[in-house]
């Protein structure tokens, strides 16, 4: 009850925002006390969810998931991200373990995808541009590989990665591996969001210039940004996953 | 006084000479792979993606700079 309260009055009261100006859901996130990244992130998962079981429900009867729509419909544009993803992890991953991560993939492709474009609608804030967002992300891809790594090719297996392909250059090959290994979160993380504030900073800059028309160009630039820093973000997921988790045999012929 | 113009002519100077060499490189690969696009335009799609990774990857440099121009900024009292 007490939540539910604070949520009525949060919605109603967007005044007590000072600092950092309007934002939609700036209410919520003030009266419950939690950060607004956190807010319009869950906001976002939560159109997500709605999206995915209407996409569900459509596609749900045999005849129906088989045959698709005509023209240009909300299953098709959900299917066509499906279809660009897979074929690309087809490309990269090789069909095997693009049909196993297959599902890993296009959840973070999606969700970084949606999470950069709700920044473009006026009163939003991309929950991107926070480095606790796009940090936990990295963590995660690089926790993900490293275990599928592991898995896959065991303890032994996933070591010798690092070590090169020469033995005796394996002492320099581990330090090298190593720290790009542990930079590779930081900058997943760093990249998206750097790319997201700098994108946000520059229509803001411009729409404080020149309200009118001049802005255009850079909503435009806004959406093709959000889609190349998700696009980037899952390319680079594929390929650490992908070279975690691949057959080589050099050395035992 | 002193430490605030530092800060401003370092967060300034810091992504003037990033963006300097960040364009020049993503010059350098756009325009290798458009001329291997011209030969071939067969090659288009193997050649978009490590094009885009690429120019992702060198952008993300050019990113840390802007973090790092952004953290220098913040400083200025």
């Amino acid at each position: 009850m007490k939540m539910f309260i604070a949520l009525i009055s949060g919605l109603v009261s967007t005044s007590a925002l000072a600092a950092g100006g309007f934002t939609w859901l700036g209410g919520i996130a003030h009266s419950l006390h939690i950060p607004s990244h956190t807010v319009t992130y869950a906001f976002v998962c939560m159109l997500f969810l709605v999206a995915g079981f209407v996409y569900r429900a459509k596609a749900s009867s045999i005849e129906a998931g088989i045959v698709p729509d005509r023209g240009f419909s909300f299953r098709n544009v959900f299917e066509s991200f499906g279809d660009f993803m897979y074929d690309l992890a087809k490309n990269i991953m090789g069909e095997k373990d693009a049909k196993k991560y297959f599902t890993l993939l296009i959840t973070i492709f999606m969700v970084i995808f949606f999470n950069n474009l709700i920044g473009i609608i006026p009163g939003f804030l991309p929950p991107t541009d926070n480095l606790n967002t796009t940090l936990a992300m990295g963590i995660f891809v690089f926790l993900f590989y490293n275990y599928q790594g592991i898995k896959v090719q065991g303890v032994v297996g996933h070591i010798k990665h690092f070590l090169g392909p020469v033995i005796g250059l394996a002492p320099l090959m581990l330090i090298i591996e190593l720290i790009s290994h542990a930079v590779r979160p930081i900058s997943l993380g760093l990249r998206l969001k750097g790319n997201m504030e700098g994108d946000h900073l520059v229509l803001s800059i411009f729409s404080e210039l020149v309200p009118y028309l001049v802005p255009v160009p850079f909503y435009a630039l806004g959406i093709f940004v959000s889609f190349i820093q998700a696009f980037v973000f899952t390319l680079l997921t594929m390929i650490y996953i992908g070279t975690a988790v691949e057959h080589h045999d050099h050395g035992d012929h | 006084m002193e430490a605030n113009a530092m800060y401003a002519l370092s967060a300034a100077l810091v992504l003037g000479i990033v963006g300097f060499g960040g364009a020049l490189a993503q010059g350098k690969t756009a325009a290798a792979a458009l001329e291997g696009i011209a030969r071939n335009p067969g090659a288009q799609s193997k050649i978009q993606t490590p094009m885009i990774i690429g120019l992702a990857l060198i952008e993300s440099l050019v990113i840390y700079a802007l973090v790092i121009a952004f953290t220098l900024a913040g400083k200025i009292a």
